[in-house]
C-alpha cells in the first residue's frame, strides 16, 4: 500500500452492509404506511449519501426473502458508474421473482418469516474476506431493515449469527419497519453494541437513516444516538418454537422447553426427580438439603 | 476462579456467569510467588463446588507454569467422588500455540450419566428496563441507574442476570447465554471437498463464492473448493490460523455460525 492511500484511510472509513426485507408478506401489510417503491428511494438517497461521505466508504446491499437471500448491489464491484441505481432495482426485480418462485417444502419458518439469519451470514462471510484482505480496511458494520416478525426456527443460526458478529466486533443496527418490536435484533443490538430503532414516522425513513444509521463507527463515541428502550431477552422453546419467558431448562444440554416434559428430546436425558422446580424456598436452605 | 502461590490456594473470583468481572479480575494485578500447591487448590475446589446442586456438572481447569527448567508438564486424568478432570499441558514459551491448547479445552467435555441426574429446571428470561431507570437492586441493596431487570413472578428487580431472585428463589437467565452452548449442540454438518472445476466446463461452475462474492474464477487463485453439502452451493472458504473463519449459512439452512471461541476451520487458499 502506498503511504498516500494509508493516508487516506482516516478513522471514519466504513463498510456499511444493509440488508433490507424483501417479504412481499410484510410489505403487503404496510402497503398503505409505506409502499416499497417509497422505501427503495429512501434507501437509494441513503446509500449515495453513505457513498458521498468519504471516498473510501463501501455499501453492499442483500436482500432477505422469504426462501432465500441474494447479494443486490456492492459499491466496490467494478462497474459503471452512472449505471448504478439501474442495475441495483434490476437484480432486486431478478432478486424477488426468483425468490418467489422458489418454493422450500423445508424451510424453517413459515413465508410470513423472512430468512433473517441467512442475510446475516452472509454479510459475515463479506466482512471477514474484507478483514483478511489486507492490513488496512474499512470498519465494517450492518445495518438490517427489517420488518417481518421474528421467525422462531431461526433462533439458534440468528443467536450464532449475532456471537460471531460480537467476536468480530461488527455492530448490528437495526431500524424496524413493522409495528411490533423484534426480540431478536433488540438482542442483536444489545450484544453487539449496535443501535435499535423503531421509527414513528416511516414517512421521514430517510431523515431517520441519515442521523441515526450514517454515522461511522468513530464518530458514534461523541454522538448522542438513541438509546434502547429495553430488550426482550425471550427465547424460542425448541418443542413448539414459541416464543416464551419463562421456561424448563435441561440441566445436561441446556435445551430450552415451555412445558414439563419426561425425556429431553435433544440429548435424550430422562429426567429424574421431578421436585425443586416450583418451589419457592429460599436460596440457603436449598444449598444445604444437597447432599455431596 | 483461583490463584495458587505461596503454598496456598486463593478465592480470585468467586462461581458466577458474567466473563466480564472475571477478565477484569484477571487483568489486574496478579503477582507470581513462591510454589504451587495442587493439593491445596483442589481442596479448595472441592469445597466450593460442593455447594452446586446435584444437576451442575463439575470441572477444573488447571493453568500450570514451570518453574523447572523443562517446559512440558502433563497431568493426566484424575477421577474423584464428583466428577474432576484435570489435563493441561502447557508450553510456556510458545505462547500463540498455548492459546490453542487452551481453546482445545473451550467444548464441554461429554458427561458422566451416573454422576449427575438430568433435571428440568424452571428459569425465567426477564426483560432489560430502559437505560435510564432507576431502579433498586434487590440483591447489593442499593439503587442502580439503567437497565435492570425485574422478576415477573415477585417483581423483584435486579442489576445482572444469571442469578436466583432473593425474594422468590427463581432461577433468572438471560438466553443469550445458553444460546452461546448451542453450537456445541447443533454442530455444522462437514462440507465436501470439489475436485477444482476452474479448467473444465467454464459454464457450469458459478462465477463466484455463495457466501461472500469472492471470484472463483481467477486461475492462480484458488486450490480447492467446497461445497455446501445439502443445497449444492459452491464456495470459497479461507483458513485462519489464528482466528476461526467464518461460516456460511445457506439461504435457509438453519444452521449456525460458529462463535469463534472454538475454532473450526475450512479450505486451504493457495494464493501465487
Amino acid at each position: 500500500m502506498t503511504p498516500a492511500a494509508s493516508k487516506l484511510y482516516t478513522d471514519d472509513v466504513s463498510l456499511l452492509m444493509v440488508l433490507i426485507d424483501t417479504n412481499p408478506f410484510f410489505w403487503n401489510s404496510i402497503k398503505s404506511t409505506l409502499s416499497f417503491s417509497k422505501f427503495i428511494s429512501n434507501v437509494l438517497a441513503f446509500l449515495n449519501s453513505i457513498l458521498l461521505l468519504n471516498q473510501l466508504n463501501q455499501v453492499v446491499l442483500i436482500a432477505t426473502g422469504y426462501n432465500s437471500c441474494d447479494y443486490i448491489f456492492d459499491s466496490s464491484a467494478s462497474q459503471n458508474q452512472n449505471q448504478r441505481a439501474e442495475s441495483l432495482l434490476q437484480k432486486l426485480e431478478e432478486f424477488v421473482e426468483k425468490d418467489e418462485s422458489l418454493c422450500r417444502e423445508d424451510s424453517v419458518d413459515a413465508p410470513g418469516f423472512s430468512l433473517l439469519s441467512g442475510s446475516l451470514s452472509m454479510a459475515l462471510c463479506y466482512i471477514q474476506k474484507v478483514f483478511r484482505s489486507g492490513p488496512l480496511h474499512p470498519r465494517p458494520r450492518i445495518l438490517c431493515l427489517h420488518g417481518s416478525p421474528d421467525g422462531p426456527g431461526q433462533y439458534v443460526a440468528i443467536m450464532n449469527a449475532i456471537f460471531s458478529a460480537q467476536r468480530s466486533m461488527v455492530p448490528v443496527d437495526s431500524c424496524i419497519l413493522g409495528a411490533q418490536h423484534s426480540a431478536f435484533l433488540q438482542q442483536a443490538s444489545y450484544i453487539t453494541g449496535g443501535v435499535y430503532l423503531k421509527p414513528q414516522l416511516l414517512d421521514g425513513l430517510f431523515q431517520y437513516l441519515s442521523t441515526v444509521f450514517a454515522t461511522d463507527l468513530h464518530s458514534r463515541s461523541f454522538l448522542q444516538l438513541p438509546k434502547p428502550v429495553g430488550v426482550d431477552f425471550r427465547a424460542s422453546c425448541f418443542c413448539h418454537k414459541n416464543t416464551i419467558d419463562m421456561g424448563y431448562i435441561c440441566s445436561v444440554c441446556l435445551s430450552i422447553f415451555c412445558k414439563h416434559q419426561k425425556k429431553c428430546s435433544t440429548c435424550g436425558s430422562v429426567f429424574g426427580q421431578s421436585q425443586a422446580q416450583d418451589s419457592s424456598t429460599p436460596d440457603r436452605k436449598r444449598k444445604t438439603s444437597v447432599d455431596k | 476462579m483461583l490463584t495458587l502461590k505461596d503454598g496456598v490456594a486463593y478465592c480470585l473470583t468467586e462461581l458466577g456467569g458474567s466473563p466480564e468481572s472475571r477478565i477484569k479480575a484477571v487483568m489486574g494485578k496478579l503477582v507470581c510467588s513462591g510454589d504451587a500447591s495442587l493439593q491445596n487448590g483442589l481442596d479448595l475446589v472441592h469445597s466450593l463446588l460442593n455447594q452446586i446442586p446435584s444437576y451442575g456438572h463439575h470441572e477444573v481447569f488447571i493453568l500450570y507454569s514451570a518453574l523447572s527448567k523443562s517446559s512440558k508438564i502433563r497431568c493426566s486424568v484424575i477421577g474423584l467422588s464428583a466428577e474432576l478432570s484435570i489435563y493441561a499441558n502447557i508450553f510456556a514459551k510458545k505462547l500463540p500455540h498455548l492459546k490453542e491448547l487452551v481453546l482445545e479445552h473451550a467444548p464441554p467435555p461429554p458427561a458422566i450419566a451416573e454422576f449427575a441426574i438430568a433435571n428440568l429446571i424452571k428459569m425465567e428470561f426477564p426483560q432489560r428496563a430502559a437505560e435510564g431507570v432507576i431502579s433498586f437492586c434487590s440483591y447489593h441493596k442499593e439503587a442502580k441507574f439503567g437497565g435492570g431487570y425485574t422478576c415477573r413472578r415477585c417483581k423483584a428487580s435486579i442489576c445482572e442476570l444469571s442469578t436466583e431472585c432473593c425474594i422468590c428463589g427463581l432461577t433468572l437467565v438471560s438466553s443469550p447465554h445458553f444460546a452461546r452452548s448451542y453450537h456445541h449442540l447443533f454442530p455444522i454438518t462437514p462440507f465436501g471437498d470439489v475436485a477444482p472445476l476452474v479448467s473444465s466446463d467454464p459454464h457450469k461452475v458459478p462465477k463466484s463464492c455463495f457466501g461472500c462474492q469472492q471470484s472463483l474464477l481467477a486461475p492462480d487463485a484458488l486450490s480447492a473448493l467446497f461445497l455446501f453439502p445439502t443445497l449444492s452451493r459452491l464456495m470459497l472458504m479461507q483458513e485462519t490460523c489464528q482466528e476461526a473463519a467464518h461460516w456460511v449459512l445457506s439461504d435457509n439452512y438453519p444452521f449456525a455460525i460458529a462463535d469463534t471461541e472454538v475454532s473450526f476451520f475450512v479450505v486451504q487458499i493457495q494464493i501465487n
